[in-house]
C-alpha cells in the first residue's frame, strides 16, 4: 500500500471552459498517508467522483499533480496505477465460485498453485466467506456479492490503495452493520490505504479515522470525526455534521461588548474578550449538546422559552425561543419540559465555537 | 372527526398482510403506525385512505361507514414515499391543481391566496414558478406535501414520506411537519418504520406487528410501559438490548443471572418471577463504559463496530455470545475487536416472559 498524495490539483470539464466557476476540482491539495482509512463526504455533485477517476487514472486532470509514495503518477496509465475498486453495485462473476473470484486477480497476474490458494484462504477467512468458498456468485445476496467484490479488490498483495465508492447503497439495511464492521476490520488487519467516497455522514463517519469534507469542488476541513464534530471549520460543517447540527448565532460587537441581533442575550465574558481581537463577519456556534440549560431561573443566563419538545428516547430536543432568536437544545431524557415553559440558557465558553467570515477562529 | 377500522383483513394471493386488525383514532392528534417493513403498515395506511379495498372489515369516518365509497369522494389527501407531483406544471400549478379539480369551485384569487399560505409553510415561495425537475428532492416533496395540505382535507394519509431524503432534510422536515400538523384541526396518520418518527412527532403510536396492532396508545406511555419485548425492542432508538437470562432467588430480592460473568442483583421478589428463564431487556442509554458512583453492574466485552450516527455512537459489543448495543451521547472512536469494560444499570431493567415475550415487571422507578 501506499501514501496518496493529490498536489495543486484543478480539474474542469471541457465543455464548460468558459465560465469562470466552472470548475469540477479547484485548488485541491491532500495527503492520505499509508495504511489509513479515509472518507471523502460531500452532497452529490461536489466532485467526489471525479477525484476517484483522477486517482485511478480514468481522468486526466487539467493541472496538479497526483503522487503515489512520493513519485508522480499523471502519466501512468490505469492499470498500472494497481487501483482497486468497490462500486455501489457489486462486481462479481456470476458463474464463478467464491473461490474462482477471489483467486481470478491472482490468476491474471500469472500466480498459480498454493501461492493462489494460500492468499484466497486468507482473504476469505478475514472476510468470514469461508463457507461460500464453493458457492456460484449467481447463488448470493447483494451483500455477499460486495463482499466478494471487496475481496477481489485486496486480494492482491501489490495493490496501492482501496478506493470504495457508496459502497453500501444497494445493501438492506440489517446487512449493514456487517459489511461496515467487516470493512472496518479488513482495514485494521490490512493496514490497507483506504478512500471511501460517500455522501453519508453515518457511512464515513463510522469507516474513516480521517474526514475530508468537499463542497463545490473544495475542501472546507479534513480532521477526525472528534474534531470535525467538536471543532467545525465553517458553520456549514457545523450544521452537516451531527444532529441536530450546530446553533449558528450572527453576532454584532458594539461598545458594551457582543450582541446578537434580534435578541437581548447576555454572552458570557470570556465569549464577548475572544470575539473582541476578531475581525469582520461573527458567528457564535454551539452544539444543541453543549447549551447549558436549566429549569430554575439563574441570574447570570438568559431566559428563554420552551417553543417544542421532540422526544428522542435516550434525550429530547428543545427548541427554545428568545425573541426572535431560535436555538435547539438537547437534554436529559427525564427532564420534565413543557412547551410554553421558560428554560435558563448559558452558553460555556469553551465549548463555544466563533467564526470570524465564516471560519472557525481558536480560541 | 375521527377514524375506525373495524376487524380489517387483508391478503395477497395466500399471503396474508393484516388479520382481523381494529383500530380507532380521533382527531387533533399525530398518528403514526410503526412497524418493520412488510409488517403490513402501508396496506393498512392504503385500506383506512381507501385506494385499496379491505378482503373483510369495515372502515368508518366520523361513525359512517366508508368501506364502499371510493377514494375521490372521501376528502381524504395521501403522500406518498416517492415524490409524486405533475412533471410539466411549475410548483405553483401543483400545489393549486387539488383546488382546480375540486368539486367547489374557487375563485383564482382565492386558490392563489391559499397556494402562497400553503407555500409559505412549507418554505416554497422563492421556487413557485419552477417546475418539479429543476428543484431539489427535498422540494419536491415539500410540494407534495403542500398538495395534500392545500384543500384542507380532514383526514391526511402519509406513507413513509420522508424515506427517500437524506438524513439533514429529513431532520428538518420532521420538526417542520410537527409544528404545520400541531395547529390543524382533522386526523394525521403517518406510517414509518423508524421508531424516531414517532416519538419525536407524533402524539400517538400504534405498534404493526405482523399485521395486527400489537399495542396502541400515547407515544410516551407505549415507549415507557411495552407490552411486549417486540413493542420495546422496535419501539426505542436504537433498538433495546434483549438476552435470556436465569433468576434464582437471592436475599431479599432475586440474581438475574445473563452469563457466568454478568450477574445483576435487583429488588424484585422472586414469587414475582416464578420460571428460571426470562427475557431481559435495558436501552442502549442505559449501558455505560464508566460508573463514576459505583452502583452499577461491570461487564467484559468486545468492540464489534462502533457507529457514529448524528451526534451519537452506537457502540456494538458482544459479551460471549451475547450482542449488546450501548448509545454514547458524543462522537468516539474504538478499533474493532477492542476489549473495554462496560456497566449496566440495574435501575433500568426490563422483563419478559421467554416464551411469549410478554412484558412482566421491571426494575426502573421512575418513567422512561
Amino acid at each position: 500500500m501506499a501514501k496518496i498524495e493529490l498536489k495543486s490539483l484543478e480539474h474542469r470539464y471541457a465543455s464548460s471552459r468558459k465560465e469562470k466557476d466552472s470548475f469540477a476540482i479547484e485548488d485541491l491539495n491532500i495527503v492520505w498517508e499509508d495504511g489509513t482509512a479515509n472518507a471523502l463526504l460531500g452532497p452529490s455533485g461536489c466532485g467526489k467522483t471525479t477525484l476517484l477517476n483522477i486517482i485511478s487514472g480514468l481522468i486526466k486532470p487539467t493541472s496538479g499533480s497526483v503522487l503515489f509514495d512520493g513519485v508522480e503518477v499523471n502519466d501512468r496509465p490505469t492499470r498500472e496505477r494497481h487501483i482497486a475498486q468497490v462500486f455501489q453495485f457489486p462486481v462479481a462473476y456470476d458463474t464463478m465460485t467464491v473461490f474462482d473470484n477471489l483467486a481470478f486477480p491472482l490468476r491474471n497476474q500469472g500466480k498459480e498453485g498454493n501461492e493462489v490458494e494460500a492468499r484466497v484462504n486468507e482473504i476469505m477467512e478475514l472476510l468470514d466467506l469461508g463457507s461460500l468458498t464453493a458457492m456460484k456468485a449467481s447463488h448470493l445476496n447483494p451483500a455477499e456479492k460486495q463482499i466478494v467484490s471487496l475481496g477481489r479488490g485486496i486480494v492482491r498483495k501489490d495493490t496501492v490503495a482501496l478506493l470504495l465508492d457508496e459502497p453500501l447503497t444497494v445493501i438492506d439495511p440489517i446487512l449493514k452493520l456487517d459489511l461496515r464492521r467487516k470493512l472496518k476490520l479488513v482495514q485494521q488487519e490490512l493496514k490497507l490505504t483506504i478512500i471511501y467516497v460517500t455522501h453519508d455522514q453515518h457511512e464515513a463517519l463510522t469507516f474513516a479515522d480521517h474526514v475530508t469534507i468537499v463542497r463545490d469542488g473544495f475542501i472546507v476541513q479534513s480532521a477526525t470525526p472528534e474534531e470535525l464534530f467538536l471543532h467545525p471549520r465553517t458553520p456549514f460543517v457545523g450544521y452537516f455534521i451531527g444532529s441536530p447540527g450546530m446553533n449558528t448565532l450572527r453576532c454584532e460587537k458594539t461598545s458594551d461588548g457582543l450582541e446578537i441581533p434580534g435578541s437581548s442575550l447576555s454572552l458570557p465574558s470570556a465569549i464577548a474578550s475572544r470575539a473582541d481581537k476578531l475581525k469582520g463577519r461573527i458567528d457564535l456556534g454551539i452544539r444543541p449538546e453543549f447549551v447549558e440549560t436549566s429549569a430554575e431561573e439563574r441570574s447570570d443566563w438568559n431566559r428563554f422559552t420552551i417553543q417544542m419538545v421532540d422526544h428522542a428516547g435516550a434525550y429530547q430536543v428543545l427548541t427554545l425561543q428568545s425573541g426572535s432568536l431560535q436555538i435547539k437544545a438537547r437534554v436529559e431524557d427525564h427532564s420534565i419540559s413543557k412547551e410554553g415553559d421558560p428554560m435558563w440558557v448559558n452558553f460555556p465558553s469553551e465549548k463555544t465555537n466563533l467564526y470570524a467570515d465564516g471560519e472557525r477562529v481558536a480560541p | 372527526m375521527s377514524i375506525r377500522a373495524e376487524n380489517v383483513c387483508q391478503s395477497y394471493g395466500k399471503q396474508s398482510v393484516l388479520k382481523n386488525l381494529s383500530l380507532e383514532l380521533e382527531a387533533g392528534s399525530f398518528f403514526t403506525l410503526l412497524g418493520p417493513t412488510g409488517s403490513g403498515k402501508t396496506t393498512l395506511l392504503r385500506i383506512l385512505a381507501g385506494i385499496e379495498k379491505p378482503a373483510a372489515g369495515r372502515i368508518f369516518y366520523d361513525g359512517v361507514d366508508v368501506t364502499d365509497l371510493p377514494v375521490q369522494q372521501r376528502k381524504i389527501a395521501f403522500v406518498y414515499q416517492q415524490f409524486i407531483n405533475y412533471p410539466s406544471m411549475s410548483l405553483f400549478d401543483n400545489i393549486a391543481s387539488p383546488l382546480r379539480v375540486a368539486k367547489e369551485k374557487h375563485s383564482e384569487s382565492e386558490i392563489e391566496r391559499k397556494v402562497m399560505e400553503t407555500a409559505e409553510l412549507l418554505r416554497l415561495t422563492h421556487v413557485l414558478h419552477h417546475l418539479p425537475e429543476e428543484v431539489s428532492g427535498g422540494q419536491r416533496q415539500r410540494c407534495a406535501i403542500a398538495r395534500a395540505l392545500v384543500k384542507e382535507a380532514r383526514f391526511i394519509f402519509l406513507d413513509e414520506p420522508l424515506a427517500n431524503l437524506d438524513y439533514k432534510l429529513r431532520e428538518e422536515l420532521r420538526t417542520e411537519l410537527k409544528q404545520i400538523f400541531k395547529d390543524r384541526d382533522g386526523v394525521v396518520i403517518y406510517a414509518t418504520p423508524e421508531p424516531i418518527d414517532a416519538l419525536s412527532m407524533a402524539t400517538h403510536v400504534g405498534f404493526i406487528h405482523d399485521g395486527a396492532v400489537l399495542q396502541y396508545g400515547e407515544v410516551l406511555d407505549v415507549y415507557s410501559n411495552p407490552s411486549h419485548a417486540s413493542v420495546a425492542s422496535y419501539f426505542c432508538h436504537p433498538q433495546m438490548n434483549l438476552f435470556p437470562c436465569q433468576v434464582e432467588s437471592r436475599g431479599e430480592g432475586c440474581l438475574l443471572r445473563a452469563s457466568p460473568d454478568l450477574t445483576l442483583q435487583v429488588d424484585l421478589k422472586k414469587d414475582l418471577l416464578p420460571a428460571d428463564h426470562y427475557l431481559l431487556g435495558i436501552r442502549p442509554h442505559h449501558l455505560f463504559l464508566t460508573d463514576p458512583q459505583n452502583r452499577m453492574t461491570p461487564f467484559k466485552a468486545k468492540v464489534e463496530l462502533a457507529e457514529v450516527v448524528g451526534s451519537n455512537t452506537e457502540l456494538h459489543l458482544r459479551h460471549k455470545e451475547t450482542k449488546l448495543t450501548l448509545l454514547m451521547q458524543q462522537v468516539e472512536q474504538f478499533p474493532v475487536g477492542e476489549e473495554v469494560t462496560a456497566y449496566m444499570d440495574p435501575d433500568h431493567l426490563y422483563i419478559f416472559d421467554s416464551k411469549t415475550g410478554a412484558f412482566l415487571t421491571r426494575t426502573n422507578k421512575r418513567v422512561n
